[in-house]
């Protein structure tokens, strides 16, 4: 069992590494070269303007006021307004609004890599030096190293341009009108019973779930089946088989149920990784998530989206390895000491 | 006598070959029978070959300049025996680009993986002798470092840093991001070595701080740093090709792989021009398999565990 005093030691564990985290953030922006007003307010903006951002935002106070003033601010999610990209909007109503799109991505992305490498992994694992697991370790190893802005257009030349299955960017139809609700297209569609709308985004989501699952899909098999490798050698697993147990089930049984355990610290924490590599699927596949917002925010100098963005992240990525954390010592309780 | 058998013992010692060498290091001879890891250290070999023979034997400026006037009815043209990648936009050879950005990729990956290492080392060995106070302070900054998705912290850093660095704003940006990786390792590694009681010995003796680190420490942690380095190269330049894929690598029309990606991608995928990105990320795709192969191996090699299992 996890112990309430675990819990609250590795709750309480993050308060100093968000202070830390908001304190980067900060920093990065006065201790870069050149003015936080030009950034801020855009490197081609006029003098008047930026003059007017430093004395909106309070950036000709002591440092110290806005260091505490910043530091209230993100305490509340507030990461202030865009300046470039969606002129006068909350960073937060941006964010809340184009997070979902890259969550979803994030999220069959993964639901694929899962589905795939874990029976991969197993299947390499069980049959460990037969020609099976040779081609599954180097197609896995060869999965890690395609890039995804290489595999993704790939995808598209082959499926959408050349055999014209799929089409090749955005992530619904224009003719459907659903209503946003969660704005993950494919919940959304699935909500409101549209079927042909529902289709639509399946067949849209198929190829940037298909690039990053690839990737996902490799790590995965790769942790899977390093970790029953080290599962089988072990003493129980021969004893298993010693008093009569089948191997099928004495992996069933006793490996899988041990294997698993760092399989999920993998997949927690590769959630980084993923939240990355939507980035890069949503730039080749013209999807208007996170990933493109930050790449505009940046070609326009708009500093508060790409700070809002990147504190945001950091919390949930933060947020995730806790959870990640907190599971494995409920499968394995010896972490704890 | 005893002065003769200690140069015949030498003299045995330089006659040793290179295969005797290798099959008496357990790691080497490891790593040397491991097929995958032998393709891995090919494919790095000739990478290398081809960065020289472009940086040495090519010229940049004439690749990187528009052929459209020199030859205006060869933009796009298809992979042929005059063009084996084909042209692109402005009717430059994509092998020749291709070719030149092997040097790019192996000089930039060498710098950022290099410093980073260096850096990493540093950091961690410091926090694993000095404890406490220093340990805290550069600890808890590469936590902060860490607790941050890679990709957006380099975006986050690109975003502040000057646009007319270049690809040294990426390059710059991802070292800050690859350091506390290293830092981590190599402290760890390093706590494990402070445990030998030939440290304690050598402190006992009188040795300063600096020789106990430099000459004691930091030898005995090399491994894991290397495995480490080498599995990061791969993933130093696939992160400096996205950059530059998603704009913020060097100046347009520098034969890099991610900026022929991304203007392949951009301007040629939908149109059918499939070799323009194709052949760029080809070659991008084989440098990083050929360091993952290779770290991969190393790092089996290298587990005891695995050693046991081989014999």
């Amino acid at each position: 069992m996890v112990s309430g005093r675990f819990v609250l030691k590795r709750v309480l564990l993050l308060v100093p590494v968000l202070l830390g985290v908001a304190t980067f953030v900060f920093a990065m922006l006065h201790l870069s070269p050149g003015d936080p007003a030009r950034l801020i307010a855009g490197r081609r903006a006029p003098e008047s303007f930026v003059q007017q951002v430093r004395v909106e935002l309070g950036l000709d106070r002591p440092m110290y006021v806005q260091y505490f003033d910043f530091l209230t601010d993100v305490a509340q999610l507030e990461f202030g307004k865009s300046y470039q990209v969606q002129q006068g909007e909350a960073v937060k109503d941006i964010l809340i609004n184009r997070f979902p799109v890259t969550l979803e991505l994030a999220i069959l992305g993964q639901i694929a890599g899962i589905l795939f490498g874990i029976p991969l992994g197993i299947i390499s694992a069980v049959k460990q030096d037969s020609w099976t697991d040779h081609l599954t370790r180097v197609g896995a190893l060869t999965g890690i190293s395609v890039p995804i802005f290489w595999s993704g257009p790939l995808l598209i030349m082959l499926f959408g341009v050349y055999l014209n299955w799929f089409p090749t960017f955005g992530r619904i139809g224009t003719q459907y009108d659903v209503p946003w609700v969660t704005n993950m297209v494919i919940l959304d569609t699935a909500m409101y019973l549209e079927l042909d709308a529902f289709i639509s985004a399946v067949k849209h989501m198929l190829l940037p779930t298909l690039t990053i699952g690839i990737y996902s899909m490799a790590l995965i098999s790769r942790m899977m089946r390093s970790s029953l490798v080290e599962v089988i050698r072990q003493d129980y697993m021969r004893t298993a088989r010693a008093k009569g147990q089948g191997s099928r089930i004495t992996i069933m049984k006793h490996g899988l149920r041990n294997a698993f355990i760092p399989v999920i610290t993998v997949i927690g924490i590769q959630f980084g990784t993923l939240l990355g590599g939507a980035i890069l699927t949503e730039t080749v596949f013209t999807i208007n998530g996170i990933g493109t917002l930050v790449v505009e925010a940046i070609n326009s100098s708009d500093y508060p989206v790409v700070q809002g963005t990147v504190l945001l992240f950091a919390l949930l990525f933060t947020l995730v390895n806790l959870g990640v954390d907190i599971t494995y010592s409920y499968l394995d309780p010896r972490i704890e000491q | 006598m005893s002065g003769e058998t200690a140069t015949d013992v030498e003299a045995t010692t330089e006659s040793r070959s290179l295969f005797d060498r290798i099959r008496s290091s357990p790691f080497l001879s490891d790593l040397f029978s491991n097929r995958l890891a032998i393709f891995g250290i090919a494919i790095i070999v000739v990478m290398l070959a081809i960065a020289l023979y472009s940086r040495f034997f090519m010229s940049e400026a004439a690749l990187t300049s528009s052929k459209l006037s020199a030859r205006p009815t060869k933009r796009f043209l298809s992979p042929r025996p005059a063009f084996p990648f084909g042209t692109d936009l402005q009717a430059r050879d994509i092998f020749k680009r291709v070719l030149y950005g092997a040097w790019y990729a192996m000089k930039f990956g060498t710098i950022t993986v290099g410093i980073s290492t260096f850096l990493g080392v540093s950091l961690g060995t410091l926090a694993a002798y000095y404890s406490d106070l220093v340990d805290n302070v550069i600890m808890r900054t590469m936590d902060v470092l860490l607790s941050f998705p890679s990709l957006l912290l380099a975006l986050a850093l690109v975003a502040v840093l000057p646009e007319e660095w270049g690809l040294w704003r990426a390059t710059l940006a991802l070292i800050l991001v690859y350091t506390p990786r290293f830092a981590r390792v190599v402290r760890g590694a390093a706590l494990k070595v402070l445990e030998d009681e030939y440290i304690e010995a050598t402190i006992a003796i009188g040795a300063k701080d600096p020789r106990v680190l430099i000459r004691h420490i930091t030898p005995n942690t090399l491994a894991p740093i290397t495995v480490q380095s080498t599995l990061n190269f791969g993933l130093a330049i696939i992160d400096l090709a996205a950059l530059s894929f998603l704009g913020f690598g060097a100046e347009p029309g520098t034969p890099t792989w991610g900026m022929m990606l991304s203007q392949g991608v951009d301007k040629g995928l939908l149109s059918g021009f499939w070799w323009w990105s194709f052949f760029p990320g080809l070659f991008l795709a084989l440098t990083v398999l050929g360091f993952n192969l290779l770290g991969d191996g190393m790092r089996d090699a290298l587990d005891p565990r695995m050693r046991e299992a081989v014999d």
